[in-house]
């Protein structure tokens, strides 16, 4: 005996109606899946999370990435259409190996890419190693990339599927070295460098290169991320009349340690403030207030590279430009890097003739030559097999001029990357800009 | 070197000013309602953010922003022990732990949707506050904000210890904190008075988040190393002691600036190792109370002489 009103949804209707909602889209992909005209690209990322700012660009590209290979490519006489596959790793290692994993096997795609920082780049590739997919990867030092996930220095590489473009400590060396030249300093460098891999890696890498290149570095030694002060190292570098700070800090603890460097007296004497690691984000030298003027960093990217993106079919300009009216913030390195991403994988895709072929795909990618938005990129003359090296650019963050953002990132340096124009000449930092 | 140790000293004891902040709202709800707040860290983000909301998004002026969050975290704090704390109370000691712990995991993930996960500061938004500093005799400089803190936790526990001695409020605090049953014999309402004590406790919470964003910036997830410092300053200080939260925080502070000395390694262990080090001196003291003195303890199994 029916009971409820004619029309009315029950809570059986309802599940049946769900249910059927759920199946419609998974029969869709099946059948999307077995398409052999269209090629499918995974892209793993960061895009919440603490990482998520590294993400914040993503949706803006694959919709310019869309429009722009609208008409698919053209690959040995055959035109393929493109398709993109955005999973979220949340920000965490463990989970970017297991979105990585059910994506190859639920989503079968042809290529996975993946980048920023290797917490995200390493647990993603070796997802694919071990799955023999094809992976691309940016945005994180190669050598975390390589002898993190157990390359050995003058042996023959380890890896056969996964591949990766990124700038590295020597590029470091080479940025430092021109940019601390250009202030009048007593050549004094403080480290502050904590007690994790990548200031472990800075330790035994480039401190050495940067003190044989003739700079009188002190380094006080490791901390724990997350300090709540940094009494020890200020007046380490106080009393030893340090010039220039080189920083490799935890983001979050940067604005604790320069507020507590201009407290105590250390700011006020200090040249040059280089950051790495923290200072990559207009957002954080908001949170600072006038206290980030004039602070120095170094750019894997920058609205002035004289580079384009053909993937999503803008130059470098017309990205960040694009991006701060898609989104209502100011741009970020990482859009351009995720650009270039797109870029080389549409490159590796043509070079391998048979885009399906995983083999072929994974040679093409090995001796890979294309030109990207953050430069050429060159597997076939890289620094170790599966690594090409890209290159930086030394930075200030100055206050805007014009326009709505509070800072704006000046060019100073470009010693590295000789065809990317400098904006300003390089200042002495000064406490309150 | 001596200078190096002085330094550490000054800014270890400023350093104490926050933790003890940090540390008091928690210690009031252990001491007088019985119940471990591990969601202490997390109310501390949320008052941190909500005042981040109204500066940045509503432009109001930084003192307005903290003078409104306070008391609606304590409103907050005073429904959330009413509807909330008071029933995982009466079901035994281990449900309210999960149900603070839940909280702040609801909380964390809350924020994190609603605020997304960039960085946030106050520092911005108080200009020279953040970071200027005066020069003293000796080469020492200190900060303006850390010397406002520790000020400020002086007069915050100098308060409380007023309103907990001379008030008809603090007075039932201290009962119902003795003997909850014999207080409410005695005409005291041990409900209204843990409400209270759980208002101030989150009132508390936001002072210290504001504090927190002014000296750092803050995240959805910046909450349980906070809840670390807060623990350690109360047990180190004495749990549910007021003036104890002060020289807890103190310590905590002083160890960490010192070890910093012995290598900035050290900092945050040596935090660690003086709560362990308080808690080991703690149980052979009770111990030694219950042999009869240090001299016995010490000889255990030995005849006594004299």
């Amino acid at each position: 005996m029916k009971t409820h009103q004619p029309g009315a949804l029950t809570r059986r209707h309802f599940t049946a109606l769900g249910g059927a909602a759920l199946v419609v889209p998974a029969m869709a992909r099946r059948l999307r899946a077995q398409d052999a005209d269209t090629i499918r690209i995974g892209f793993v990322g960061p895009r919440s999370g603490p990482l998520g700012i590294f993400g914040a660009g993503d949706a803006f590209l694959v919709e310019h990435f869309n429009r722009a290979q609208a008409d698919g490519i053209e690959i040995g006489g055959r035109r393929y259409g493109v398709e993109i596959v955005l999973v979220d790793t949340q920000s965490d290692p463990v989970r970017g190996s297991l979105v990585t994993r059910d994506l190859i096997t639920g989503q079968a795609p042809d290529i996975v890419i993946t980048a920023s920082t290797p917490e995200t780049v390493n647990p993603v590739a070796d997802a694919c190693e071990a799955a023999g997919m094809p992976c691309l990867s940016t945005t994180a030092p190669w050598e975390s990339f390589y002898f993190g996930r157990g390359g050995r220095p003058g042996q023959p590489s380890p890896f056969r599927w996964t591949y990766h473009f990124c700038f590295g400590t020597g590029n470091f060396v080479t940025l430092y070295d021109d940019q601390w030249r250009q202030v009048d300093t007593n050549r004094k460098v403080g480290i502050l460098a904590p007690n994790d891999a990548d200031g472990n890696a800075i330790r035994a890498g480039l401190l050495p290169a940067l003190s044989a290149a003739g700079w009188d570095i002190l380094d006080p030694g490791p901390y724990e991320n997350m300090s709540s002060d940094f009494s020890r190292h200020i007046e380490a570098f106080r009393s030893a009349g340090v010039e220039i700070v080189n920083a490799f800090p935890f983001p979050p603890d940067f604005p604790v340690f320069w507020r507590q460097a201009a407290q105590q007296g250390l700011a006020q004497q200090v040249k040059v403030m280089q950051m790495a690691k923290a200072g990559l984000f207009a957002a954080e030298l908001d949170a600072m207030g006038s206290l980030g003027y004039g602070l120095h960093a170094g750019a894997y990217w920058h609205p002035v590279f004289p580079f384009a993106s053909t993937a999503v079919g803008l130059s470098s300009a017309g990205i960040a430009q694009g991006y701060e009216a898609a989104t209502g913030q100011q741009w970020n390195q990482q859009v351009g890097a995720t650009a270039s991403l797109l870029d080389a994988t549409l490159a590796a895709l043509r070079a391998s003739g048979a885009p399906k072929d995983k083999a072929a795909l994974a040679s093409a990618l090995s001796g890979l030559q294309c030109d990207t938005a953050v430069g050429p990129v060159d597997f076939a003359n890289g620094p170790v097999p599966n690594c090409a090296e890209t290159h930086l650019v030394g930075v200030q963050w100055n206050r805007a001029t014009s326009g709505p953002w509070g800072y704006q990132l000046d060019v100073v340096s470009n010693a590295d990357h000789p065809s990317v124009p400098t904006t300003a000449a390089m200042t002495a930092y000064r406490l309150g800009g | 070197m001596s200078e190096s140790l002085l330094n550490a000293l000054v800014q270890g004891v400023l350093l104490g000013g926050y933790y003890a902040i940090v540390a008091a709202g928690l210690s009031l709800m252990f001491g007088v309602v019985r119940f471990i707040n591990l969601a202490h860290g997390d109310l501390l983000v949320l008052g941190a953010m909500l005042a981040l909301i109204a500066v940045e998004a509503l432009g109001w002026p930084v003192w307005l922003a903290v003078a409104t969050v306070i008391p609606l975290m304590a409103a907050l704090g005073w429904a959330l022990q009413r509807l909330m704390f008071e029933r995982a109370l009466a079901a035994g000691p281990l449900l309210p732990i999960l149900v603070t712990l839940g909280l702040g995991a609801t909380l964390q993930n809350g924020m994190f949707g609603l605020f997304g996960s960039n960085t946030r500061s106050l520092g911005a938004h108080i200009g020279d506050l953040s970071w200027s500093g005066w020069s003293l005799p000796g080469g020492l400089r200190v900060g303006t904000l850390p010397v406002l803190t520790f000020t400020l936790a002086i007069a915050v526990l100098g308060l409380m210890h007023l309103m907990l001695r001379r008030t008809p409020l603090g007075r039932a605090i201290r009962a119902t904190a003795q003997d909850p049953g014999a207080a409410e014999l005695s005409g005291v309402d041990a409900r209204r008075v843990h409400r209270a004590a759980a208002a101030i406790a989150f009132a508390l919470a936001a002072l210290g988040g504001v504090l927190l964003a002014m000296r750092a910036q803050v995240t959805p997830f910046a909450g349980p190393p906070q809840l670390i410092f807060a623990f350690e300053a109360v047990v180190i200080g004495g749990i549910g002691s007021l003036w104890g939260t002060l020289i807890g925080g103190i310590v905590l502070g002083l160890a960490q600036t010192l070890g910093g000395t012995i290598s900035a390694q050290v900092s945050l262990l040596a935090g660690h190792l003086v709560l362990l080090a308080v808690l080991g001196w703690r149980v052979l003291r009770d111990e030694a109370a219950a042999r009869g003195g240090w001299i016995a303890l010490m000889r255990v199994k030995g005849p006594s002489h004299d």
